[in-house]
């Protein structure tokens, strides 16, 4: 069966991050030009476009064709592939079988809830026309046809929490902001996203910028509000862009500027480049950098809905909060609540990364379990490793071990759990991690980050990661331990703002869930995991060891010796182990101890 | 008229006035609660942490520090409990670890029982970071010429791009608020220098004082002053006295004025009637 001319055909090619980094763009422009030398004229198209990021990273650059609605999807796409798949697919019917998606594809996606990310991957970001055809801003002239108090007891009765992290609930915030006294009232959204391997807020504003904004302007018209800021990093260049290009489009339309859509209401956005601070995520601290202030955060004893960007009441809610809002509006508040567990409700991105074999975004109800997440739908940990624990919420959340795999992911059950919810980062750490050295990278972290201001999260958080070190490098005594857990109680109870106060999360619940393997740091002097260098010696099993000399060829230091086809060794005085030896070995033959 | 607001600190039944501090509130009944970034001439900024208390009653238990947190109706304060004494030791130990030689903050440490600091940082100066001198040159004087830079702590109190000031205006407000001495100023001759440990802030040539002849002040400084004090209409020339001058002048009368307006007579430019 050859090509008619009525057939319908749309090639949509994912142009987010991780499909811009794979080639995306250049995937475009081979697929424009292979259709152009088959000279078919369709009924619809052809029509090559880009979409946002449908979430699974790791196969990039994805492409699906549509040929009259019958959708195939095509991983790992390039443009040599492109002429064959035009010609195979489109021309002759036959989809190219050997590239299509596999099982782990439909595995990943089936697990998954989309309302957020649901247009993320079908429309292109950059034209609002696909957008509006998707009943684009119909939530808004929904909204503008009722009393702002009727749009809060929505999304109150929803149950919409802050996805920022705090899990306050929004339209209580929405609330005490619309009550507070003050002229002019400001809606702001947090699109800083710092925490390290998240990527949720930047692939919404890249994937979908419209339903942010259509968000932002709901929350306006139920606050009482004229101005917008989104306060975006600087670091993602592709979604300032396509934010920028879409506030321009929606302004073009009039859903922002002054009466928009005809009626008395007036609201825009304006779009702030934070320069880079982990602190500026940090709600006051945010506001200060929009005010040109260094951004450090303020004592938060009013409420920054009463007093917050330039003393005025302001509204501050992240990316995904604002991108649910429009969803609310449309279909309604006990829609909405039906999804999710009893206090948590609705879906949750989660950006899961780490030791994980389907690393990308997910969007999943409230209420799934750890287990669920990492296995069903992130296919498990990769070469059969076994799952050793999970970081949820960043630098300041906490680590997990396998015993909570089975229990519900939602803001109470992680916070008992000694963790938190977070924006959504979820890094899968395998057998092969050291705890101690964990906990000291994301202490790390938040000691560079920290704003410096008060005195516990700026001295404490440095000297913990003092003590740390001096752990993974074999100088801790169990006095250390005590002294952290001393410290990590005061830097809770006392310091200025979230980073602080959570920063020691992921010691504690490392050494609440770990503290064998720290006790076998300063004791035994033993990395069990073998990471810690100064604690970990490798050897090479005569048993095992087939003489294949690989490990010797890879070796740097020139540590490992031994005649073909006979049992090495390792010189344990060269030896820096540096683990090659270990991770080369096909036999298993390399131990650490 | 103020309000005012029933509190109980450490058990004693205490009346505020609406709007000032629980660390306000509890000097004025003599109970005693350390600070060091606290000053009362400057605006509370909540970052030494040493002035937490443990509050319950009519909000949330909690632990908050005393200096930003408002009096409140029924609100129950403790000022020393285990916990906060606890906390208060390791904020102290961890600052001296930073400044072990501060005077300031080894007597107030040696208060709580604290002698020595198991966290040293080998990269010691006197500087705590409490940032008084940053905000009484921001708020309350104007020039901005402190600030801090890096972040965490690498964080650092220096001048814009660590250079010799142009906006200090050498007045030394800094130095007078500084708990620890680490910002400085000194006077030699008809020359004055602001500095810390390892940078000077800014230099000055004193003007001298019209009267006496002695220098007294940095030109900046005066016309700041000027700039800020009331001026009479019309007058173009105004003299220096150097505070030990006006001392004896008392206070500026009509006669210091017309003395004023008989040296600037060439400048006078409103037409005499």
């Amino acid at each position: 069966m050859k090509a008619k001319h009525n057939d319908s055909i749309v090639i949509s090619v994912c142009t987010g991050t991780g499909g811009v980094a794979s080639g995306g763009y250049k995937v475009i422009d081979a697929f424009k030009r292979e259709l152009a030398k088959i000279d078919l004229t369709a009924r619809v198209g052809p029509r090559v476009h880009k979409v946002g990021c449908r979430g699974f990273c790791a196969k990039d650059v994805l492409v699906d064709v549509d040929v009259n609605g019958q959708v195939e999807t095509y991983q790992h796409v390039t443009e040599d592939k492109a002429c064959e798949i035009v010609n195979s697919h489109i021309v002759n019917k036959e989809p190219v079988k050997k590239w299509l998606v596999k099982d782990d594809y439909h595995n990943f996606h089936d697990k998954q809830q989309k309302i957020v990310l649901a247009d993320c991957g079908k429309i292109d970001p950059e034209v609002i026309d696909e957008y509006l055809a998707n009943d684009g801003y119909q939530s808004v002239q929904k909204a503008l046809s009722m009393d702002p108090e009727e749009i809060i007891e929505i999304i109150k009765q929803s149950g919409l929490r802050g996805r920022g992290g705090g899990g306050f609930p929004a339209g209580i915030k929405w609330e005490s902001c619309r009550n507070a006294q003050g002229s002019p009232k400001y809606v702001l959204c947090n699109a800083d996203e710092g925490d390290p391997g998240a990527f949720m807020d930047r692939s919404i504003v890249e994937g979908h910028p419209h339903l942010v904004i259509e968000g932002m302007i709901i929350g306006a018209i139920a606050i009482g509000s004229s101005e917008g800021y989104v306060y975006i990093r600087a670091e993602y260049p592709l979604a300032v862009d396509r934010l920028r290009l879409a506030i321009d489009q929606a302004r073009e339309h009039d859903f922002l500027g002054k009466n928009i859509f005809g009626s008395s209401f007036s609201f825009d956005i304006k779009i702030v480049l934070g320069a880079g601070a982990f602190v500026c995520g940090e709600s006051t601290a945010l506001m200060t950098s929009i005010e040109d202030n260094p951004g450090e955060p303020r004592p938060k004893y009013i409420h920054t809905t009463d007093k917050g960007l330039w003393g005025k009441p302001s509204n501050l809610n992240n990316v995904e909060t604002w991108a649910n809002v429009p969803m609310i509006i449309e279909k309604g508040a006990e829609w909405y609540a039906s999804i999710g567990t009893e206090k948590s409700k609705g879906t949750k991105i989660f950006s899961l990364v780490g030791k994980i074999n389907n690393t990308g975004l997910v969007e999943v109800p409230m209420g799934i379990t750890l287990g669920e997440i990492i296995f069903d739908i992130g296919g498990g940990i990769p070469k059969n490793k076994k799952f050793k624990a999970v970081q949820t919420g960043g630098p300041s959340g906490g680590c997990l071990p396998a015993s909570f795999l089975d229990k519900p992911v939602d803001y109470e059950s992680l916070y008992e759990a000694g963790s938190m919810m977070g924006s959504g980062g979820m890094v899968v750490l395998d057998e092969d991690t050291c705890m101690v050295d964990v906990s000291r990278y994301f202490l790390d972290f938040c000691k560079d980050e920290g704003c410096g201001q008060c005195t516990p999260c700026r001295e404490g958080v440095a000297q913990m990661v003092r003590i740390l070190t001096e752990i993974t490098e074999g100088n801790g005594t169990l006095e250390h331990i005590d002294l952290i857990e001393e410290l990590a109680a005061m830097i809770r109870d006392t310091s200025l703002c979230a980073l602080g106060t959570s920063a020691p999360n992921p010691v504690l619940s490392t050494l609440h869930y770990f503290r064998d393997e720290y006790e076998s740091h300063v004791v035994n002097k033993k990395c069990p995991a073998g990471v810690c260098k100064a604690l970990t010696t490798f050897t090479i099993d005569e048993n095992l060891c087939t003489g294949c000399t690989l490990c010797a060829r890879n070796c740097a230091a020139g540590a490992i010796y031994g005649e073909k086809k006979e049992p090495h060794f390792i010189n344990q005085d060269k030896c820096t182990t540096c683990r090659v030896c270990y991770d080369s070995c096909k036999f298993g033959a390399v131990k650490k101890g | 008229m103020a309000t005012t607001v029933n509190l109980t600190i450490n058990g004693k039944n205490i009346k505020a006035q609406a709007g000032t501090s629980v660390l306000e509130a509890a000097l004025q009944e003599d109970i005693y609660i350390p600070t060091l970034c606290h000053h009362e001439s400057l605006d509370p900024e909540g970052t030494c942490r040493l002035c937490i208390v443990e509050i319950s009653g009519s909000v949330r238990d909690s632990i908050r520090i005393s200096c930003v947190q408002k009096v409140k109706e029924g609100l129950i304060v403790e000022t020393d409990t285990k916990r906060i004494i606890h906390n208060r030791k390791l904020i102290l130990e961890l600052l001296l670890g930073r400044a072990p030689e501060a005077e300031f903050l080894v007597k107030l440490a040696a208060e709580y029982g604290v002698t020595r600091s198991r966290f040293l940082t080998g990269e010691s100066n006197d500087c705590i970071l409490c940032g008084r001198c940053v905000r009484v040159c921001r708020d309350k004087i104007g020039p901005h010429a402190l600030c801090f830079v890096n972040r965490g702590p690498d964080r650092k109190l220096t001048t814009d791009f660590e250079r010799l000031s142009q906006y200090c205006i050498g007045c030394g407000a800094c130095t007078n608020v500084c708990p620890t001495g680490y910002i400085r100023m000194e006077d030699k001759g008809n020359k004055r220098k602001i500095f810390t440990w390892d940078q000077v802030i800014a230099r000055f040539t004193l003007e001298q004082c019209d009267q006496c002849g002695n220098p007294f002040a940095p030109k900046r400084y005066l016309e700041l002053i000027e700039k800020k004090a009331y001026k009479p209409k019309g007058l173009e020339y105004v003299d220096y006295i150097c505070p030990e001058c006006f001392k004896n002048y008392g206070r500026v009368s009509v006669e210091r004025q017309e003395m004023a307006l008989r040296k600037s007579a060439v400048k006078w430019s409103v037409p005499r009637s």
